[in-house]
């Protein structure tokens, strides 16, 4: 939307010699990473060379963006995708120099940039110029210094009081002049799925303006990644961003980036094990997405959330039985997983088929409740629109995007794991509604019965002597310095995407960690402006956000 | 109190009331005006307490357990028979809480809301026939009264909204009261068409106009109850009062979801007790009404002495109602709740009035031309 030109098709192909004489003499070097060639360009050609690359040939979708520091040089990296073939990767390099780190924002060719871009300046220093909003992120306006540059001091507390904390009760945010309210909802609130603050202005009950404040739960996950090896010492932590059972989903995606940047090779047997856990993940995640949304738009103690609940709680036991953990799996090792199936094989085949057959009643019960439900209806059909162009333009992913039509999955169209021996389909709503959210969950939940049937289908008649459930990787990891990888899964939420550059020891120089929850939230307040407070809270529920993914 | 009233002029005949009986049987009435207050008191303190008792166990213990049955949840099982026991641990945590008053709360108006909402809903029951002879008034304005008195929570919910000097609070106060003025009107206007069926205000002559036989089915009477009578009168009362009382669909005033809880946001300790007394006295009143007006008051099976046993059965009905959409119905919005409650409610209650009007009308005028009338409607 405020790109102000939709993406058009462009007349060239993908192709990595129609790139280079696209971006042409702007292309200072090359710098290819694993997955996608990398263009290095100037810090002012970075605008340029961007409106080329989403015009004229396409990458509509920027997917990610890496800041790093190195001994010479800063780094911002934009990782484009393109929504309609997301194989087709392109890097784009943007060195800036040490003393003086300014670049050319990109935030005029894709909004996902504005947050990006701030995450950046906030952790590693990069002032990006021309950024229409150049604040901190996700650490207090107040923090001195960038935690991951590298001349940060780690070993100095900082305290933040709140009296040294930009105070939004202030004087300044009452306004005389309209007869707006401003009105923090947050970050202590029923409705904000954890801490988030929601900087609302209110002309009445109508919704003038949101400023989503993030950065509460922020664990500094990257830079505790970035010190443990690879082998062992980062799975646990996936778990922990999105923590709501999407653990397994998230543990893939480290295991994609890393399995790429070593090139380990799974052994299909341990794949389809992986795509098992993380459909059963999948489901596990979207009854908690179904059940607070309709907390959100029913009411506390209504019986949607607990039904959610009482059908999620049969996918965590067979999770348990699978993992030994109900919440923080760590199941996932490189190459494979950590062991085999639960003995005797089964019954653990028995209550995963008996919970696939009691699937279809119990969303046969939650259509009556939820989705025919009339006054659900009005709530939901026709609020919180978020238009194709402007989730794009957002880097919105996952069943966000797919509420607005956007027909992308990276299971699909990215395969990785089992995916593309299996049958099922990507589900998609034309609706760009709250509603249509909810639908895409509710279809997604069917649809990852289908895989974990195929699924256990394959496992039962797997030749016994075929059950590698990991191949052969040394015990200390180094992949060979300077590679660097970009790879995402779709997890529950989105795109989940890490961005590593190995340096050549045992733990990984950059550790960068896309979250799919971080991009879709930042379409908050392009959905709810002009709307009802009731609607900004079922906005927020519909994105189906998860503030430990957000803030990391 | 309407018993001293009494000796100056008989407002009512038929059944004496509570405070009547009271007096007679403790021999006060022998001590003039004085001893029938004194009665009235003591009538009105058994009334007041058994609501008090009621809401005091469906506050902390039944609406768990019936909102736990409906989702599928246990609720309170440990301490007690059934997790009775919780309504002593719940009463003891939270009057032994701090009472927390926001620095810029407006004092007087902050400390009265709670009052007002709670003692507005006692009122109400004054004039409720009960059955079992408990009832403490019988005024001719009976119904008049019970809307009025159940309308004074309005100014303090307002008051609690905007003393509280919290933004949640306000706009809680300010959807409360939208919505109450939107519902409030086909509330009455429902009530009226009864009132022409009964002719009368008062409320032991509406239940008494109730205790005729309707139709007999397969040798069982069906009483001429309101709510067979004219069921569509019926519905659009319920509707209107669960919106009165503000619970799901139309519980936006609290919606703890999006505004926290509204205008009781900032409000501890006894003060918090007072509301969420309030609230659940508002619930009973409201049931009592419906009971009263649609239901035949204490009107049911065996010895008319079992009156307010099954008079409480109906409020507990009413209750289970309120509770059953709580957890099955979203929550609409206010601009919607407005438009539902100006645009269809009101509109569907006049229309009754009307229809009401008319068919009581031509039925004085003229039985046989209703019966033909009846018979072309119906078929």
């Amino acid at each position: 939307m405020s790109t102000g030109l939709e993406p058009v098709d462009g007349d060239l192909e993908g192709s990595e010699a129609d790139l280079a004489s696209l971006i042409g003499d702007r292309a200072l070097e090359r710098d290819d990473h694993v997955n996608a060639p990398g263009f290095v360009i100037r810090p002012d050609d970075v605008q340029d060379v961007l409106f080329d690359l989403r015009d004229r040939a396409g990458f509509d979708y920027l997917s990610c963006v890496t800041a790093q520091q190195y001994e010479d040089r800063y780094e911002s990296i934009y990782h484009l995708k393109k929504y309609d073939d997301p194989t087709q990767e392109v890097s784009v390099v943007v060195p800036t120099s040490t003393d003086n780190p300014v670049s050319q924002t990109a935030e005029p060719v894709y909004r996902a940039a504005d947050w990006a871009e701030r995450e950046n300046f906030d952790l590693v220093g990069i002032d990006y110029e021309g950024h229409p909003d150049p604040r901190r992120i996700l650490l207090p306006e107040t923090w001195q210094g960038h935690p991951l540059s590298l001349d940060y001091n780690q070993e100095k507390p900082q305290m933040v009081t709140l009296a040294e904390h930009a105070n939004p009760l202030k004087g300044d945010t009452k306004d005389t002049e309209t007869d707006t309210m401003f009105l923090n909802i947050g970050p202590h609130h029923p409705a904000t799925h954890g801490v988030l603050h929601v900087k609302a202005v209110l002309d009445g009950e109508t919704v003038v303006d949101v400023d989503p404040d993030i950065g509460y739960l922020h664990r500094c996950e990257e830079q505790m990644c970035q010190q443990g090896t690879y082998r062992h010492q980062i799975m646990p932590y996936p778990d922990r961003w999105d923590y709501v059972s999407a653990g397994l989903l998230n543990e893939w995606a480290y295991a994609r980036a890393v399995e790429d940047l070593a090139d380990i090779e799974v052994p299909e047997y341990a794949q389809v094990i992986r795509t098992l856990g993380a459909e059963l993940c999948r489901i596990a995640a979207h009854m908690l997405a179904l059940g607070t949304f309709c907390l959100d738009v029913f009411g506390d103690f209504n019986a949607v959330f607990q039904y959610a609940f009482r059908d999620r709680e049969v996918v965590q036991d067979i999770l348990e039985d699978l993992t030994g953990q109900r919440l923080m799996f760590n199941y996932f090792r490189l190459g494979g997983v950590a062991w085999d199936l639960p003995e005797p094989r089964e019954d653990f085949f028995e209550k995963t088929r008996d919970f696939l057959d009691g699937l279809p009643r119990k969303i046969s019960e939650y259509e009556d409740l939820v989705v025919t439900n009339e006054i659900f209806q009005i709530r939901c059909v026709d609020t919180g629109i978020l238009k194709p162009e402007v989730a794009k333009s957002y880097g919105a992913t996952g069943p966000t995007a797919r509420g607005s039509g956007i027909d992308m999955d990276l299971r699909r169209d990215d395969p990785y794991g089992y995916y593309e021996n299996l049958d099922w389909d990507v589900i998609t709503e034309d609706g760009m509604d709250n509603y249509s959210r909810v639908l895409v969950r509710m279809g997604e939940v069917e649809e990852s019965a289908k895989i974990i049937e195929q699924c256990i289908d394959l496992l039962e008649d797997w030749p016994e002597d075929d059950r590698e459930i990991q191949s052969n990787v040394p015990r200390t990891l180094k992949p060979d310095a300077d590679t660097e990888v970009y790879r995402g899964v779709e997890a529950a939420k989105g795109e989940l995407g890490i961005y590593i550059r190995s340096d050549g020891t045992d733990k990984p120089g950059r550790f960068k960690i896309r979250s799919p929850c971080f991009h879709n939230l930042s379409t908050l307040p392009v959905m709810t402006q002009g709307e009802y407070i009731a609607d900004l809270i079922a906005s927020l529920g519909s994105l189906d956000i998860v503030l430990g993914e957000v803030d990391r | 109190m309407s018993s001293a009233v009494s000796t100056l002029a008989p407002l009512q005949v038929g059944e004496p009331l509570l405070p009547e009986r009271l007096g007679e049987l403790t021999g006060l009435d022998q001590l003039g005006v004085g001893g029938e207050l004194i009665a009235a008191f003591i009538g009105a303190f058994i009334v007041g307490n058994l609501m008090l008792a009621m809401t005091g166990v469906a506050g902390p213990w039944a609406k768990r357990k019936i909102t736990a049955a409906f989702t599928d949840r246990y609720a309170v099982n440990r301490i007690g028979p059934f997790g009775l026991l919780i309504i002593v641990a719940d009463a003891v945590r939270l009057l032994a809480k701090e009472n927390i008053i926001p620095e810029d709360a407006d004092r007087p108006a902050y400390d009265l809301a709670p009052i007002i909402v709670a003692s507005s809903a006692m009122l109400g029951f004054a004039v409720i026939p009960m059955g079992s002879g408990i009832q403490l008034a019988d005024p001719e304005v009976g119904l008049a009264y019970v809307f009025a008195t159940a309308g004074i929570a309005s100014i303090g919910l307002v008051m609690a909204g905007y003393a509280s000097s919290n933004k949640y609070s306000m706009i809680g106060g300010l959807r409360a009261v939208a919505q109450n003025i939107a519902y409030e009107i086909p509330l009455v206007v429902t009530g009226l068409s009864v009132v022409i069926f009964a002719g009368t205000l008062q409320m032991s002559e509406i239940v008494a106009a109730q205790a005729e036989t309707l139709i007999t089915i397969g040798g069982l009477d069906i009483p001429m109850w309101y709510a067979f009578v004219n069921p569509f009168a019926f519905v659009l009362f319920v509707a209107a009062n669960v919106a009165e009382i503000g619970r799901n669909p139309f519980d936006i005033p609290e919606a703890p979801t999006e505004i926290v809880a509204g205008y009781q946001t900032e409000y501890s300790s006894v003060y918090f007790v007072l509301i969420y007394l309030g609230e659940f006295l508002h619930i009973f009143l409201g049931g009592a009404i419906i009971a009263t007006v649609f239901l035949g008051g204490p009107a049911g099976p065996g010895p008319a002495e079992l009156g307010i046993v099954w008079f409480i059965v109906k409020i507990w009905a009413v209750f289970l109602f309120t509770q059953w959409l709580r957890s099955a119905l979203p929550r609409v919005r206010i601009d919607q709740l407005i438009e539902i409650g100006w645009k269809g409610m009101l509109v569907l209650a006049f229309a009754n009035l009307v229809l009401t009007a008319l068919i009581v009308g031509l039925l004085e005028a003229d039985a046989d031309l209703t019966l033909t009338m009846l018979t072309v409607i119906f078929a």
